[in-house]
């Protein structure tokens, strides 16, 4: 049996916002989360990423009491979402993916029954997030990204101090996302805790101080979004046009692995320091090439690319490794 | 910065719940009269059958009807509006709100799922009520609103019927999947109980087996309970609590299906 960390939260470097140890909760047979232990820190973004069908959405589920679990334990806020859901109705917000309103309630009306004495004032969030002159809008007759902005408002009403997104920008056009993510990352910088279930990338990558990866209802690495890169996809490619007799000179550049040339094209892999070096490299010789190349490209490995590495690697063995991912951890 | 210290237990569910319930009545009521679908459901086709089917048999007592038989109507459709309201209107509401992700969206906020259930028993009552009042203010000038015999028994047939069927459609709109089958599933049950329990033919009218059937509809008890009395026509007492028994039965069954 796998022996799970203590339920206080210590060990994440500061105070736990969410505490998970040993979640499993499978339907039917189907197991979709399994055994998973994780804290979050109060403060930040912590976004929880993987494929559809990772256990994401579930296990937020089950913190925000909406689910049952089969097995674990769970403290939000030191409280258990079931048991104590009255209690943390007003410190948890929740933006939850695929849910809706009432198609012909207003959006003053929305505002009106999810506010609870003590809420801040509604002008003030409508203003903020652009919703001021659709106080009698129906929810039916707002755009996507309206309807994301006003369940931004309900989840921040009450004062919570978690806030969770699930898939919050999940059909918005670019223009919409981008509108959210300003409004996700004005919340960072108040300092209030939030947990952003998404798999894109992208918006992790934007947004989030620390990310979990998971697959199959379990945790395959955790931390910011810069350590994930650097630990599953740290190799940058940098190609363009020159001589093949240039091979030998940028295979000894500091940190390049590998140099090649393939009709009259240039690629050169390394880590991401060898960048700057090939950079100094080509500024050296342009007067010998006849200026920087052209088609000079640089590919950088993101957090997808550092995803997709994690996705494709065997999967993670329990007993080596029984740690919760302890996000901002040392 | 956020702080993780547990909540402090000054903020008692007990203060709050209560004021989460008349929230979600209030707006369900508003709500209400924004939905085309109740509206024309619970309030214009009961109307609108009661004025035709209450003029096709005159106002003679006679062998099918033993009393004025637009009177004997009048006092039957009562039972057409607490069926339409907990067959059609509840079940298809509750219905959409689960499809749509509405309850779980009240239930991250924290709703208590009962305080929804209650809320919508509320509005279904408050819903039964305004279509009766409206039936009764349409045949008042048009066949007249029979004198009421017995007002207790009445009252109380009333308040039974509408608890059986607002906790029919609260236990369909929790079992049905969607709202396309709550409407389907909802009107297969009630155009048969319409027709066999009160707003059709008179009993006198229908074959043997038919007549069999129609006596045990739960919407033929309703109509039974509440006519009998009203009309002098029997104190309806057997049908009263037949179908008190069926809306304890199903109150406990839907109460266990929306707090879980």
């Amino acid at each position: 049996m796998t022996s799970h960390p203590p339920l206080d939260g210590t060990g994440t470097g500061g105070a736990a916002a969410v505490t998970v140890r040993g979640l499993r909760k499978s339907y039917g047979g189907r197991v979709v989360v399994d055994d998973l232990d994780l804290d979050v820190p109060a403060g930040g973004v912590v976004g929880l990423i993987g494929a559809n069908g990772a256990g994401k959405t579930t296990t937020v589920e089950c913190l925000q009491g909406l689910r049952r679990p089969d097995a674990g334990e769970i403290r939000v806020l030191g409280l258990d979402p079931r048991r104590d859901a009255q209690r943390l109705r007003r410190l948890v917000g929740s933006q939850l993916q695929s849910s809706a309103l009432p198609d012909r309630l207003r959006v003053g009306e929305a505002v009106r029954l999810f506010a609870e004495p003590g809420a801040r004032s509604a002008d003030e969030l409508l203003e903020r997030f652009g919703l001021a002159g659709k106080r009698r809008s129906p929810f039916a007759g707002m755009s996507g990204g309206e309807q994301q902005r006003l369940f931004l408002v309900l989840a921040l009403l009450n004062r919570p101090r978690l806030v969770i997104l699930d898939e919050l920008t999940q059909g918005l056009d670019p223009a919409a996302r981008r509108e959210v993510w300003a409004s996700v990352a004005q919340l960072r910088d108040e300092g209030t805790t939030v947990l952003l279930v998404t798999h894109e990338l992208a918006e992790a990558e934007a947004l989030c101080d620390h990310v979990v990866a998971m697959r199959d209802g379990r945790v395959l690495d955790a931390g910011s979004p810069a350590e994930l890169v650097a630990r599953h996809a740290a190799r940058a490619t940098t190609t363009f046009s020159g001589p093949a007799s240039a091979v030998d000179d940028l295979g000894g550049l500091p940190g390049v692995r590998r140099a090649t040339a393939e009709r009259g094209l240039l690629r050169v892999e390394g880590d991401r320091a060898s960048i700057a070096h090939v950079g100094a490299w080509l500024v050296a010789r342009a007067p010998e090439l006849g200026g920087v190349p052209a088609d000079l490209a640089v590919d950088v490995p993101d957090l997808e690319a550092a995803l997709l590495r994690l996705l494709d690697s065997p999967a993670p063995d329990r007993a080596a490794d029984d740690r919760p991912a302890l996000i901002g951890a040392p | 910065m956020a702080t993780t210290a547990p909540a402090t237990g000054t903020r008692a569910p007990r203060t709050r719940v209560p004021s989460v319930t008349r929230r979600l009545i209030s707006t369900e009521l508003r709500l209400l009269l924004r939905e085309p679908m109740t509206l024309t459901f619970v309030f214009v086709f009961p109307v609108v059958t009661m004025l035709i089917i209450g003029g096709a048999f005159g106002t003679e007592p006679d062998e099918a009807f033993p009393v004025n038989p637009s009177h004997w109507y009048v006092a039957a459709y009562l039972a057409t509006v607490i069926g339409s309201t907990g067959l059609v209107m509840v079940p298809v509401h509750l219905a959409a709100y689960r499809e749509r992700g509405v309850l779980r969206r009240f239930a991250a906020a924290g709703f208590p799922r009962w305080s929804f259930a209650l809320s919508q028993l509320v509005v279904g009552a408050v819903t039964t009520l305004l279509g009766i009042t409206t039936l009764l203010l349409v045949a008042e000038p048009v066949y007249g609103v029979p004198t009421v015999e017995d007002l207790p028994r009445t009252l109380a047939g009333i308040a039974a019927g509408m608890l059986l069927f607002l906790a029919l459609g609260t236990l369909l709109g929790s079992l049905l999947p969607s709202a396309r089958a709550a409407q389907a599933v909802g009107l297969m049950l009630f155009v048969p109980s319409f027709l066999l329990g009160g707003g059709g033919p008179p009993p006198a009218a229908m074959t043997d087996v038919l007549s069999s059937i129609a006596e045990w509809t739960p919407l033929s008890l309703v109509t039974d309970s509440i006519r009998d009395p009203w009309l002098g026509l029997g104190d309806g007492t057997s049908d009263l609590l037949t179908v008190c028994a069926m809306a304890v039965v199903a109150l406990a069954l839907s109460a266990r299906r929306t707090s879980l």
